[in-house]
């Protein structure tokens, strides 16, 4: 007998193809939250730690220059596209912290930098680990015996970049982030607490490149400047020679005095950055590009994107919690170093840092 | 299965929720409920820096939210929102003000 086929309405059909593109646009959704949509980047051929430049795509080398907030909701996507550095939040316990890390590191042929904000008195780890505060560190030894018990906490949970110390002379806003004394002290600190810290493996990174940042608070302004002396800049002198730091952050601040960038943020600005790069050899970051007063300071996202890179910073803090939105921002530096806005050979001086930092023989 | 009129309600819904998909997808951002309630709030946004009991008002907002972002929770209190990572560190408190502005950075899933 034949079964009597039963008509659909029009609602009826309606609903099943509203149904299934619902479905797909679900589905494309969650791919595109996931970074499943981010194509993935080439194996590189690593022999006995030795790693060749141009074996890697430009994309690879811009990727190894940013450092994005690691999360294990979007660990797949940032591990696609082999970006350089993940920074972690404060998360509940070490426990998490040492599989988060264990989680972004495995199967990667190039390990991520781990970063954290231990300071003393910003620590993301109180929940479970106590640091004193810098303003509470007053002899050479105290600052040893800091950065060599921050050293091997950091070690122990699988960090491998510390953005401390702070070298700031003063800090009027938080009241504890710098240390005490006047500017040669504070630098004998900021080197004694770098050498226990790094004695223990952990990069340690002097901020914020080239001083005031905690002091300038002004209610009008989004974006601050400020007037920079040959004291705030006496640390990063007395620091750089002997490369007692393994790092150096640029700030936002638009500065004049001493050192000049022009009317522009620091961290934007070729003289500031330029004239870093030329004394010290060690890696140089900036401070999160995603603030909005730097934003506003560009007509577009790209364009700051453009002037982070082309200022010279080897390594780009950008915490969008979009992995697509970072994978738009190396197309887009991508492309500027193409048409020739950044040049491929300072791309190339930046990433032969980092991998060397990163224990590896670049050729 | 279910009367006619039932399965207009669904493609309705069906439609709307494809639209705000789609939307998502292309990253098309609808003003929300939160910018409304903003726009209404004339209270000024307010950060304070609290350390151990001592409290600073920071007037960079951006980088306040960046700093209450990387603590452990927000939790609310009377008229706004304390954000840290336990007791032995910095806390932020934000007004609610802020607080919602801070939910619109990028840096804020």
């Amino acid at each position: 007998m034949r079964r009597k086929q039963k008509k659909r309405s029009v609602q009826q059909r309606v609903f099943v193809v509203l149904a299934v593109l619902v479905l797909v646009l679900g589905s494309l959704n969650i791919a595109k939250a996931k970074g499943l949509l981010i194509p993935e980047q080439p194996a590189l051929a690593i022999e006995n730690n030795v790693i060749h430049l141009a074996d890697l795509t430009l994309e690879q080398k811009i990727a190894q220059m940013v450092i994005v907030h690691g999360g294990l909701y979007n660990k797949e996507a940032f591990k696609s596209m082999q970006i350089g550095g993940i920074h972690l939040f404060a998360l509940q316990d070490g426990e998490l912290y040492k599989d988060t890390i264990n989680q972004f590191q495995t199967d990667m042929q190039i390990p991520f930098f781990v970063s954290s904000d231990l300071e003393g008195c910003l620590n993301p780890f109180s929940n479970f680990f106590s640091s004193p505060a810098a303003r509470s560190i007053s002899t050479i030894e105290q600052a040893f015996e800091k950065g060599k018990t921050d050293g091997a906490f950091l070690k122990e949970l699988g960090f491998s970049l510390n953005f401390a110390p702070v070298v700031d002379l003063d800090d009027q806003i938080w009241r504890c982030r710098s240390f005490p004394g006047n500017a040669e002290h504070i630098t004998e600190l900021a080197r004694s607490y770098s050498e226990g810290l790094q004695g223990e493996g952990i990069l340690a990174t002097a901020k914020h490149y080239p001083g005031k940042t905690l002091v300038v608070n002004d209610p009008h302004k989004v974006l601050v400047s400020a007037e920079i002396s040959s004291q705030d800049l006496l640390p990063y002198e007395q620091l750089i020679p002997g490369e007692d730091v393994g790092s150096i952050m640029v700030s936002h601040i638009i500065v004049s005095g001493a050192v000049d960038s022009s009317g522009v943020p620091s961290v934007v600005s070729l003289p500031v950055v330029g004239n870093l790069k030329e004394q010290y050899g060690g890696l140089i970051i900036s401070d999160d590009t995603m603030m909005l007063g730097l934003r506003n300071f560009y007509d577009s996202v790209d364009e700051l994107y453009v002037a982070v890179f082309r200022a010279g910073n080897d390594l780009i803090i950008n915490f969008d919690e979009d992995p697509l939105e970072i994978y738009r921002m190396i197309q887009v530096v991508s492309a500027a170093v193409e048409r020739g806005e950044i040049s491929e050979e300072q791309i190339d001086a930046s990433v032969r840092k980092i991998l060397t930092a990163k224990g590896f023989k670049v050729e | 299965m279910f009367s006619e009129r039932r399965y207009a309600i669904f493609n309705v819904a069906l439609i709307l929720a494809a639209v705000l998909l789609a939307l998502n997808l292309f990253n098309i951002h609808l003003p929300s409920v939160g910018q409304a309630q903003s726009f209404f709030d004339t209270e000024e946004p307010s950060c304070l820096v609290d350390w151990q009991g001592e409290q600073t008002q920071w007037y960079d907002l951006d980088s306040c939210c960046l700093q209450a972002r990387k603590q452990l929770s927000c939790e609310p209190e009377v008229g706004g929102w304390d954000c840290g990572a336990g007791s032995d560190t910095v806390h932020y408190v934000l007004n609610d003000k802020a607080y919602r502005y801070c939910q619109r950075q990028s840096f804020w899933p």
